[in-house]
């Protein structure tokens, strides 16, 4: 059985919840795996019928009846957004996401403290904004790693008076380092965690492998590879590993390594929401994005052109795909140009995981480099194949799964076994 | 990347979870309960908001809302939205260390359940007390119900810090739609309360003494039967003056709440309360600025900017 695995090989935003929810339209998906990232993640999903979501911990298969979401040990997990996001699958006419969710006990807890304390410390940044969505994922790795055995976890919702220590903890430290946050008292806050685990299936690890023997899953990514914690453009990241690395170690502890299909998402044109390098951003462009408006942390959606230097390096961190899905090709137009290389070089090389101090320099000279462009491409998925080096196996026209067209057999629809509960593909 | 789009309000999180076991937020009185829940009965009870080490200085604010069938579905839509309010009191800073109180008025001299009245909490623990309301459902159509029993009760029942030791008087909002019987009577007061009193006493007496301790409001919300009966209007504004407010969206409740209580705090004006409210993106402004202009001009003389911080003498320091 093949799963699929998809992550974005730009800044975000390339439409991974448009291609996850073609996936689910076109074959019988058993579960999507979220791997990264948290609540920040907003992947729109827009059906024939107008409907539409922004996914932000649901996965983008959830209008697909049958589709569950598996929030792994990777993810952040922030049961106050939840609730609001099923709320709204509620009044687009899913009223069953919660019940199509599991989550793995192991994972972070977005809590109103971490948010608070990420607020705190962009707002001291003042003009040097990261870009940072406000809602504390970043905060809650941060605290997970200096503190891996007191940072509040999925599984602590079941157990008041752990969490209540915790959250306590974790409330003074924060208070010590930042002053009074704004966020409301522990007590306050236990109701909605402890609501959250009476009402949410919180599994083990050995989920998974059940799931994976079960049925095609696929693997959403969130973020882009440009951002990644390592091989992103520091110090404008995100705390996430958003390469296929996590989704790799799932497969491998399940027992089925190298088990995807691994699919990257561009789009035509580059954006990026929030600051740091985009080389080819061009304010003269005629785009705007319904789903991406001016926000207070991340200020305007940037929109460049095609920038084939940056997605060739997003490529080589990632270790390559195995196909290539391209969004918003109804958007390329005569304006809209392809750079190969800028001024300063024709190729960014990803260096080994963690040397941040080289990422910075990489940074500063990116905000240096000038694009050097062509003239348009006349065929955008054959160029795009062509600089990329790896096939183009899915287009995309427009917001809904009517607008996709697979080409070739990688992404085809095919009969795929029926799908079998993990009780029964382990009988 | 990204987007904050979906809510992160912890009282709006257990409060989802909650509906989406599927149990009704009256519990207590969904499950067929017609007598008052211990926890909320006013016979023999003394209702305290105490400071203490976490709290030092508490602000006891109590919301009374009619239950009786004129208000159709307005004590449900209340139910709903009532918990927010502590947390937008809290993010606001308006009031120091708010603690709130939730009861429900009903007609002594029909029903069942007349008065009930929860506890002064800093906390959640509040919203259990929301569940335990029995909804009355019937009502008269005599146009009035028994507020003066609520009343005298607030007047001689409750004991808070913020008077003992401040001199500050607390904040009662009564949400209805009806009027007051003129007289408090000895009889109901024995039966809901437990007084023994030698003879009746007048409504204006009792909101003499009530409105010494409690800075008291009555908002009239549409949806209830007689909103936008001038005779509800007018009785209340004969009582309570300016403090009678007609509220044109029961939506904006919390936040008409929040600010009158951030206006009587001096905590803010007016025009800056709309603007937090415009700020964290609710959509009641237009409701709240129309439902709190008369206390605009009353009150704009003493209105000053938000507090810089508080000092240990615990008066309000400002810029």
């Amino acid at each position: 059985m093949r799963h699929v695995a998809v992550v974005d090989l730009g800044y975000g935003d390339a439409g991974k919840g448009t291609v996850v929810d073609w996936l689910c339209a076109t074959r019988p998906v058993h579960t999507v795996v979220r791997f990264n990232g948290g609540a920040q993640a907003a992947h729109n999903v827009v059906l024939r019928d107008g409907r539409h979501h922004t996914f932000a911990q649901f996965g983008a298969g959830t209008f697909h009846p049958g589709v569950r979401t598996h929030l792994s040990r990777h993810v952040v997990v922030d049961p106050l957004a939840l609730a609001a996001e099923a709320d709204h699958l509620t009044s687009v006419g899913v009223p069953d996401a919660l019940d199509r969710l599991t989550v793995d006990g192991e994972a972070l807890l977005a809590t109103p403290y971490h948010r608070a304390a990420n607020r705190a410390r962009e707002i001291a940044r003042g003009a040097d904004r990261h870009g940072s969505c406000g809602l504390g994922v970043g905060e809650t790795v941060a605290y997970g790693l200096a503190h891996p055995d007191e940072a509040p976890r999925v599984a602590d919702c079941r157990n008041p008076g752990l969490l209540r220590r915790r959250l306590t903890a974790l409330r003074d430290r924060l208070t010590a380092e930042l002053g009074p946050l704004d966020a409301p008292p522990v007590e306050d806050c236990l109701p909605a965690f402890t609501g959250f685990a009476g009402r949410v299936a919180i599994v083990d690890r050995s989920w998974l492998a059940g799931a994976l023997r079960a049925g095609t899953c696929v693997f959403e990514g969130a973020q882009g590879v440009l951002l990644d914690e390592w091989h992103g453009f520091h110090p404008y990241t995100t705390w996430s590993t958003t390469t296929f690395a996590n989704a790799d170690s799932l497969l491998t502890e399940a027992g089925q390594p190298g088990g995807a299909t691994r699919i990257g998402v561009l789009r035509v044109v580059t954006t990026r929401h929030g600051p740091g390098p985009l080389v080819t951003e061009d304010p003269a462009l005629p785009l705007a994005d319904p789903h991406n408006p001016t926000n207070p942390w991340q200020g305007r959606f940037r929109f460049g052109h095609f920038d084939a230097v940056a997605h060739r390096y997003a490529l080589a961190a990632a270790g390559g795909v195995d196909g290539l899905a391209l969004t918003h090709v109804d958007l390329a137009g005569p304006g809209l140009r392809i750079c190969r290389r800028y001024d300063t070089t024709d190729r960014l090389t990803p260096g080994p995981p963690g040397d941040l101090d080289r990422q910075a320099a990489l940074t500063a000279r990116l905000m240096r480099s000038r694009p050097v462009y062509d003239d348009p491409p006349v065929d955008w998925p054959s160029a795009v194949a062509r600089e990329l080096g790896a096939p183009v196996v899915l287009t995309s026209h427009g917001p809904t799964a009517d607008d996709k067209t697979p080409h070739g057999p990688l992404l085809a629809p095919r009969p795929l076994p029926p799908v079998r509960t993990p009780a029964e593909a382990s009988a | 990347m990204g987007s904050g789009m979906w809510s992160t309000d912890v009282y709006d999180a257990a409060d989802r979870y909650r509906r989406k076991t599927g149990k009704s937020a009256f519990s207590y009185s969904d499950s067929g309960a017609r007598t008052v829940h211990s926890a909320l009965d006013p016979r023999d009870a003394m209702r305290e908001s105490r400071d203490s080490a976490e709290h030092p200085r508490s602000t006891p604010i109590a919301v009374l809302f009619d239950v009786t069938g004129s208000m159709r579905n307005v004590p449900r839509v209340l139910q709903t939205k009532l918990p927010q309010l502590l947390g937008l009191l809290q993010r606001q800073g308006y009031a120091s260390d708010p603690q709130i109180m939730f009861g429900a008025i009903g007609d002594a001299t029909c029903d069942r359940v007349p008065l009930q009245v929860g506890q002064f909490e800093s906390d959640n623990r509040m919203d259990d007390d929301l569940g335990r309301i029995v909804l009355e459902g019937g009502g008269g159509g005599q146009m009035t119900e028994s507020y003066e029993l609520a009343m005298y009760f607030m007047a001689r029942h409750t004991v808070t810090d913020s008077w003992e030791k401040r001199g500050r008087r607390g904040y009662l909002f009564i949400i209805g739609d009806e009027l007051a019987y003129p007289k408090v009577k000895a009889r109901e007061v024995a039966r809901v309360i437990g007084d023994d009193m030698r003879q009746d006493v007048p409504l204006r007496q009792v909101v003499d003494e009530l409105t010494r301790r409690w800075d008291t409001y009555y908002l009239l919300p549409a949806g209830s039967h007689n909103s936008g009966n001038a005779k509800v209007l007018d009785f209340w504004r004969d009582l309570l003056g300016q403090n009678a407010v007609v509220l044109d969206d029961l939506d904006a409740v919390c936040e008409t709440i929040a600010l009158t209580i951030g206006l009587g705090e001096q905590a803010i004006d007016l025009d800056e309360g709309l603007r937090d409210l415009d700020r964290a993106g609710s959509g009641a402004t237009g409701t709240v600025s129309k439902a709190l202009a008369r206390l605009r001009g009353g009150r704009r003389a003493e209105v000053s900017t938000l507090p810089a911080f508080r000092d240990t003498g615990g008066e309000v320091t400002r810029l």
